[in-house]
């Protein structure tokens, strides 16, 4: 079973994304913030990671950045799901090394397609 | 009080009583604006709550009995997959009302600090131990209370920075780097 990380300060956007994921067959495991989704991803084995951009302590664009500084997470995807939806900033999450960039709100059908294709 | 011998001071004394006015009126629009927000807030986050409560009971139980029936009829599970197939409408929706959520929050923050600086210049209005006696005392005042009044609207512009930026346009779009 593949396990995903879902980092987002909001509680509900978390529910939502472990709801889809899991009746998927995902197991979810979440993180409130970057600096908790970093401490996540380093003690535990991940697969994928969703991450906010806008959170307390560490946002969505350095968590990436700080993942893909790790020998483990080099090639692990990441995926932005934000509600950033400018041009500027989703640049600035390719040259961070995120896989892909999603708006919220975001459609659970979509998310689920997205998922298999970057875990593929 | 302004010398009413000398009417530059009068003038400047009734300019600066104008710049009150404005701050005022404004800070009390800005306060029933503050209020009316907090208890927009308060009854999405009710109904917000309860929305969950629900959506949690209904999503636990569909994918238990997904679970158990894996290896079932066909049409249980096609039944099952409809069920999902609205509670993940209902995810749409839930998701819109935490956004909602979050753009009220984002302007509290912004009502918040527009009435600091307008009560900013409304203490710079109050009566100092001697008053200003020559126009151009009146004069700085009002300069300094406009300053605060202009930096109160400007807070508007802040717009920019608020946490909720997604729009129709590009809600649920997807890019693969």
């Amino acid at each position: 079973m593949k396990t995903i990380l879902a980092v987002d300060d909001s509680a509900t956007m978390r529910e939502m994304v472990a709801f889809v994921l899991e009746s998927a067959g995902y197991r979810v495991i979440e993180a409130e913030d970057g600096a908790q989704g970093l401490e996540r991803a380093t003690s535990t084995s991940v697969d994928l990671v969703i991450t906010d951009q806008n959170m307390p302590n560490m946002d969505g664009l350095t968590l990436v950045r700080s993942l893909r500084e790790l020998r483990d997470y080099k090639s692990v995807p990441i995926l932005l799901l934000t509600t950033e939806s400018s041009d500027a900033m989703k640049a600035q999450g390719r040259a961070a090394g995120a896989t892909g960039w999603l708006v919220k709100p975001f459609d659970p059908a979509t998310l689920l397609e997205v998922v298999q294709k970057v875990l593929r | 009080m302004a010398d009413p011998r000398n009417p530059g001071t009068s003038d400047a004394a009734q300019a600066a009583g104008l710049l009150v006015a404005v701050a005022e009126t404004l800070n009390e629009r800005l306060a029933v604006t503050a209020e009316e927000l907090a208890r927009s807030q308060l009854l999405l986050r009710e109904s917000s709550a309860h929305l969950m409560i629900a959506f949690r009971g209904a999503a636990d139980r569909i994918v238990a009995a997904q679970n158990a029936a894996a290896n079932g009829p066909e049409e249980r599970n096609a039944e099952y997959a409809l069920v999902l197939d609205h509670l993940y409408r209902a995810v749409h929706h839930l998701q819109s009302h935490d956004l909602v959520n979050q753009l009220i929050d984002a302007q509290k923050l912004r009502v918040g600090k527009m009435r600091e600086k307008l009560e900013e210049a409304l203490s710079l209005a109050a009566p100092p131990a001697r008053e200003p006696q020559q126009p151009e005392q009146w004069i700085e005042r009002s300069r300094a209370m406009l300053d605060c009044i202009v930096a109160g609207i400007r807070q508007i512009d802040d717009d920019a920075r608020a946490p909720v930026r997604s729009d129709k346009h590009h809600a649920g779009s997807v890019d693969l780097f």
